[in-house]
């Protein structure tokens, strides 16, 4: 049996899997639409990374963020080129998390949520502060702002912003998607890899 | 020139860019990005393939010129090193905050310029059959084929379920909790609906044993190597730009 990460990821995209996780790169990408239109202060822009690492696996879950933001970058926003890394660590932490079954309550639920935003406030910072001296013309720059007057390295001003507003953020995203799974059939969920993350251990069915 | 050849030649000039956007001092790589908007004109492979992207290209460097203003500013405000270089409404600006922004400023916007160049100047079906041809899995070309399927679809699906939620009388303009709440109103037909259709195409790839035998599927063949002097010579010059640099820094 071969352990290689090309072996992994055609074990994950099989069947239903591959027009499923073509859907959840969309979906990164047009989630904004959504909460503009209900004028809702999130991004939601990593939703379908983590549909897609509970529903169908890490390996398939890194593609999607990896993709997404590649595609983001041709359709006129180059910055998120460089924000690969941070889908890298979402995708692969939240696959990690939904294997260990912690997609099946609501509580670990929120640990992870909060975990995921403080993981990719770490991962974000020195792209942000680095390349971008933590200006992303976003709502978020003003606490960067603050943290910087109050006399912080651009590096820590940055990490601070990340750890305020992230896990917020993250938190919200995987409660959608705990929400969203919870609700779906589980006759179409069975169709896709990632079903046996969302039923007890002992459950056969 | 063939596309192939064509998509070889940007890549090495992207890697070339991004090689000067880490090594080169900010006033060569501001120069760069203005080389870079003239080339966007005066350079035929480099042109906008469509009026769409020309249109974000445009957009893109009035963004752009407003972010780097924006750092430029902010780090002569907050970098309270060296003298003081100008005063903008009474409020000064230190010399070292305002070169160390403008180093950032025009790092930032050659790595942006030189990826927002190339992704304008490339249709994306011609960019993944190229990549499939340089050995890119079937399956990935696939996946980002259906994105591009998606992105077509997804916000006119969305609309369209706005519309009937709101028709049905979801909460989409009142308080902060009804609005998150509507969300999932809007988000579960969606995500349920791709579900089903996901199943759908994939028991029709299924039948089609794509996933079976994907060296059947695997109808681009793999391109015969074949010298092209301007993309060696574009990866020679990134690499001579690093060495350089190193040296220097060796040296230093």
């Amino acid at each position: 049996m071969s352990f290689s990460i090309r072996q992994r990821i055609t074990d994950e995209m099989s069947g239903a899997a591959l027009p499923f996780v073509a859907f959840c790169i969309a979906l990164n990408l047009t989630a904004g639409q959504i909460t503009a239109a209900l004028k809702i202060p999130l991004y939601l822009d990593s939703i379908g990374t983590i549909l897609v690492a509970v529903l169908v696996g890490p390996w398939s879950a890194v593609i999607c963020g990896s993709a997404a933001n590649l595609l983001a970058a041709a359709l006129g926003n180059p910055s998120m080129i460089f924000f690969i890394p941070v889908v890298v660590v979402i995708g692969a932490f939240t696959g990690f998390l939904a294997r260990r079954g912690w997609f099946r309550k609501w509580y670990l639920v929120a640990i992870g949520g909060v975990l995921q935003g403080i993981l990719a406030a770490i991962a974000s910072a020195p792209i942000s502060a680095y390349l971008f001296s933590g200006v992303m013309m976003a709502g978020t720059d003003f606490l960067v702002l603050y943290f910087r007057s109050v006399g912080n390295t651009i590096l820590n001003s940055v990490l601070y912003q990340g750890l305020t507003s992230d896990p917020a953020d993250k938190l919200v995203s995987y409660f959608i998607v705990f929400f969203l799974v919870k609700n779906l059939p589980q006759r179409l969920i069975s169709r896709l890899r990632g079903a046996s993350n969302l039923r007890a251990p002992d459950s056969t069915t | 020139m063939s596309t192939g050849q064509s998509l070889s030649r940007k890549l090495a000039l992207v890697l070339l860019l991004w090689v000067c956007a880490f090594t080169l001092p900010w006033t060569i790589q501001a120069s760069l990005c203005v080389v870079l908007i003239i080339a966007r004109y005066a350079v035929l492979p480099l042109r906008p393939i469509t009026p769409r992207s020309a249109k974000a290209f445009s957009r893109f460097i009035l963004y752009s010129i407003a972010v780097a203003t924006f750092i430029i500013l902010l780090n002569g405000l907050l970098i309270k090193e060296g003298a003081v270089a100008a005063k903008v409404f009474g409020i000064p600006l230190h010399k070292e905050g305002l070169l160390f922004g403008a180093r950032t400023a025009s790092r930032l916007l050659l790595l942006s310029f030189s990826i927002l160049l190339f992704f304008v100047s490339t249709s994306l079906p011609d960019l993944i059959e190229h990549l499939q041809t340089k050995g890119l899995p079937p399956y990935l070309a696939l996946v980002l084929l259906l994105t591009l399927h998606f992105l077509d679809q997804l916000p006119a699906r969305i609309h369209q379920i706005f519309l009937a939620q709101q028709a049905r009388g979801a909460p989409v303009d009142s308080g902060l909790l009804s609005r998150t709440k509507a969300l999932f109103s809007i988000l579960s037909p969606l995500v349920l609906s791709s579900i089903v259709e996901s199943i759908e195409r994939g028991t029709a790839l299924e039948l089609r044993g794509f996933l079976q035998r994907p060296q059947v599927a695997r109808v681009i063949k793999r391109s015969e190597s074949e010298t092209d002097w301007l993309t060696i010579s574009l990866i020679l010059l990134a690499l001579a730009v690093l060495i350089y640099r190193i040296v220097q820094w060796l040296i230093a």
